[in-house]
Order: C-alpha cells, then structure tokens, then sequence
C-alpha cells in the first residue's frame, strides 16, 4: 500500500468511527422505529459494514469495537448492560463484510459459479434431510429444527418449496452477476451478511445469555433483522458506489 | 424540523478549558481511572452505593469546575425517549425472581420490587457513565486524549497491531463528530428545503421512515468519505508518516498528582467491591 493509501486508511477508519459515534448517541437518527417488541431497527451498524469494504477486515473491526462500546454506553435494555452481547458480536460485522466483499470482488467467475453450486447443493441436502425422510442417522438436525423454529420438521412440499426458493435465489444471483458491476453485486452481497452478522450473532449471545427466549429471537431476527438488511444493502451501496465509482451510478450523486 | 437544533448539543469530545485540578492530571492516568470507575459503575448494584457513586462523581465535576446542569443539559432531547423506555421497561419486567413484592398488577402489567429496583439502578448507572464520559473528554484536548490512548496501546506494537494508528483513529474520531454534526445539520437543511425532510411518523410508516432518513445518511457518508481524500494528501504534505520516528513536542512526565488520582480511584473501586459484598438496599 502506498503512503497515501495508509495515511487514508487511518482517516477513514476515524471518520467512519465518528460517524457510528453520531449515529449511536444523536436520538432519532440512528434508529427507526418498526412496529416489533424490540421497537427500532437500526442502522448503526452500517458505518462498520462500509469501512470493512472499503479499506479492510481490520478498519471494519476498529469501527466494529467502536460501535460496541457505543451500544453499551446508550443501552437502556439490560440485555446490551452485557459486553458480551453489546461490544463481542459487533467485532464481526467489518470483519465478515471485508471478508465476502474481498471473496467476491476478486474471485474470478469460474471460482464464484462453483462456490455457489456447491453452497446450493450443501443446503439442498440439509433441507431433504430436514424433510423427515430420514429419521435417525441425523435426528440431531431435526431436534435442532424443532428448538428454533417451535415446530417438527418440514413436511414434503414444504421442503420442496424451501429448496424451489433456494435454486431460485442461486440462479438470480448468477444472472444478476452476469448483468450488473462486479463491485456492486459483491458490495450488495458483504452488506447483507454483515448485517446478518450482526442480527445473528447478537440475537444468539442475549439467547445465550439468558436475556432473550429463542421464539423472541427470531421474531425479533424476522421482523427487524430483514429491515434492517434491506435499509443497509440501499444505503451501502448508494455510498460504495459513489466513492468507489463502481457501474452504472458514476454520473449520479 | 426543532429535531435538528439537537445536533449542535452533542457537547462528548469537545474540550473545556477551566485549569481545574482535573485538567492537569495526566491523561494516561485518566484514562485509566476512567476506565476503572467505569468497571466500578457496573460492579455497583444497589440503591445506596450506585448513589454514594454518582454523587461522588458530580462532586468530581465540580472539582474540575464543569457544571452539572450543562453535563446533564446534553441527554434532554433524549429525555423523552428514556422516560418513555424506562416506563415500559418498569411495567414489562415482569414479577421478577421469588421474594420479590408485586406493587400493583394490571393484566400483564406488573410493577414489582426487582421492576422498580432494575429500573432505578439503570437510572443511576447512566447518570454515573454520563458523568465519567464528560469528565474524561471536557477535561483532555483531544492531542492529549490521543497520547494517552497511543502510549496505553504501545505494547501492541510488540504483536504487529499498528498502535499508534489506532490512537490516531480514536483522536479523529473525536475531533470529526462535532464537524460532522454539524455537516449533518447542514445536509437535513438541504434536504428539507427540497421538502426531504425527517418529520416524526408512525412505526408503521417504516418505508417512509427508511427512505427519509437514507435521503440524510447517503450524502453524509459521502461527502465524509470525499474528505478523507483530501485530508490524507493534506496530512502527507505535513510529512505525517505514522508512527515511525515520532516524537513529541511536549513531553508529559507522570507526576504525584497523577498517581494519587489513580489509587483514589482504585480504593473506590475497591470500596464497591467490598460493598457489594454487604446487605445494603
């Protein structure tokens, strides 16, 4: 990296840094109310998500640990009184963003259409094995389906219809790839599991902890964590794209 | 559009120089009795010793001659919010663990002892956080702050982590967010004279919401990021080159001062510790 480029990193990092700050303590910006128990969805997360793609996994875990401890200072529910629920799953939200983002960018196309086969083909078997086609050899699977979602495992067409939506999904993003610039597809890409991440891993450490119960995760996951996804997939890659001058959305801005 | 006056009041990072006997204590020290009466905070868990702290800490604001009323002046447009929060947070709690009393029960409405106890000490422990956050960064420069963060990151140095970056980024970060509130102020202006404006809706207007605060986020961010550009070049032409070589103009040696506020902080901490330990309320 040239000295321009590190000087930049680090300015980057603290301005990114100092926007999460922003976002976390002026009231009304940072988060937007939805009707779930949980109350806002938030958009906090969306400075580490973009500090992970643009300058790397380390900016994005700085950022990360910022908005944790941020999380921490302004929580007013006593699950985010706990580091290990406020500041531990934050650390990973720039980390796996910098990670998929870089996956994506720089695989080459070969590498990306077998990776995605193979990810369709792994998740296809999960799901036939989930089908209770097949009781027994892995039961311990359909245990771990009844404890989350509250229900035995699918039924047939249900699981049909997972694995239809699934095949779907994979063939969209193959033709979206083929379509679209690489950097807004991979830019698009690292931001939705990021913003996974940090729904994921946060949900699954307050469950852990006692604070939560699973069925109020993932009404929480489901009603909050797929806005949240939507509103950081737009914003991202309305600022990556500009800064980045990646496709089609040069002229604008 | 009263929303937007609130920016300007984010007053955390920003230095008031009074010459108070907290201002001279030396900022790795303070950085670490932050830390440790931080830790003392969340360790205190009862209606006297979380008092006995914030009290204790306000009369350390006064020591370093800020006053309370502007320290707490900077949560009022949360206000609102906090009340809202703690009255939903009082009445869902549930009845708490066994032994505690149920006050008043109203459907699945509950006020119980462990309800009102919880709620009181959050209470307590942000006005203790609030205090120690604005005692720490009214009473440092932001260079000072970043020296201190740098020299207490040293020894990362040693397992390859940039330290004197991250002190960097951290001093930056702290600089920036009054200018970039302002910068946001600026944009909700811009917006709103294109009628974009961030007006309070319903929860159940979420797209409308979403779209309306994306019209306030995207151009902050960028034009964030467009500064960075020129402030690297602007740095390098400084011959800002990392950590490598650096030195400082002044030199601070750890003082008397310094390690008296250090173990004053210690023995409150060590004070809580030794409470929690007792059947206080």
């Amino acid at each position: 990296m040239t000295e321009h480029g590190r000087i930049r990193r680090v300015i980057i990092a603290g301005l990114l840094l100092a926007l999460t700050l922003l976002l976390a303590l002026i009231p009304g910006i940072g988060f937007i109310p939805v009707p779930t128990p949980a109350g806002n969805a938030t958009i906090v997360h969306i400075p580490a998500i973009i500090g992970g793609i643009l300058e790397g996994s380390l900016v994005g875990l700085v950022i990360g640990l910022g908005f944790g401890f941020a999380s921490l200072m302004r929580a007013t529910i006593p699950a985010f009184k706990d580091p290990l629920v406020a500041i531990l799953p934050r650390l990973f939200i720039g980390l796996v963003s910098a990670w998929v983002f870089s996956g994506f960018y720089h695989a080459s196309k070969r590498t990306l259409m077998a990776g995605l086969t193979i990810l369709v083909v792994v998740a296809l078997v999960v799901v036939a094995l989930l089908t209770g086609a097949s009781p027994g050899a892995l039961g311990w699977l359909q245990g771990l389906s009844e404890t989350t979602a509250g229900s035995a495992a699918f039924t047939w067409w249900q699981g049909g219809l997972i694995a239809l939506i699934m095949v779907g999904l994979a063939a969209g993003l193959m033709v979206w790839l083929q379509n679209e610039d690489r950097g807004i597809v991979a830019t698009a890409l690292a931001t939705a599991v990021g913003s996974l991440t940090n729904t994921v891993l946060v949900l699954g450490m307050a469950t852990l902890r006692g604070y939560f119960t699973a069925g109020m995760s993932l009404v929480i996951a489901l009603a909050q964590g797929i806005p949240e996804m939507i509103v950081s997939v737009v914003v991202v890659v309305a600022v990556v794209a500009a800064v980045r001058q990646f496709g089609r959305r040069k002229a604008r801005l | 559009m009263a929303s937007l006056e609130s920016l300007r009041s984010v007053s955390i990072g920003e230095y008031l120089p009074t010459g108070s006997v907290v201002h001279r204590i030396d900022a790795r020290a303070k950085l670490l009795i932050s830390l440790i009466l931080g830790v003392a905070i969340f360790a205190a868990n009862g209606y006297l010793v979380n008092l006995a702290l914030v009290l204790l800490l306000v009369a350390f604001l006064k020591l370093a001659r800020l006053s309370p009323r502007f320290v707490a002046s900077t949560v009022k447009p949360a206000l609102p919010l906090i009340l809202l929060l703690t009255l939903m947070q009082l009445l869902f709690y549930g009845e708490g663990p066994a032994g505690s009393t149920v006050y008043l029960r109203w459907g699945a409405l509950v006020i119980s002892s462990a309800g009102v106890r919880m709620v009181v000490i959050s209470l307590l422990r942000f006005g203790g956080l609030l205090a120690l956050v604005s005692l720490l960064t009214n009473t440092t420069t932001t260079s000072a702050l970043h020296h201190g963060v740098e020299w207490w990151l040293r020894p990362l140095t040693a397992v390859g982590l940039p330290g004197h970056e991250l002190g960097m980024v951290m001093a930056i970060a702290l600089r920036f967010l009054p200018i970039l509130g302002e910068e946001l102020e600026a944009i909700s202006h811009a917006q709103a004279a294109r009628t974009l404006v961030a007006e309070r809706r319903s929860r159940w207007q979420f797209i409308r919401r979403a779209r309306r605060t994306a019209n306030l986020i995207v151009p902050l961010f960028v034009s964030t990021l467009r500064h960075a550009d020129e402030m690297a070049f602007a740095m390098q032409a400084r011959c800002y080159q990392g950590g490598r070589g650096r030195t400082q103009l002044n030199v601070r040696r750890w003082q008397v001062l310094d390690t008296l506020s250090l173990a004053l902080a210690v023995i409150i901490l060590m004070t809580v510790l030794i409470l929690h330990r007792l059947p206080l309320p």
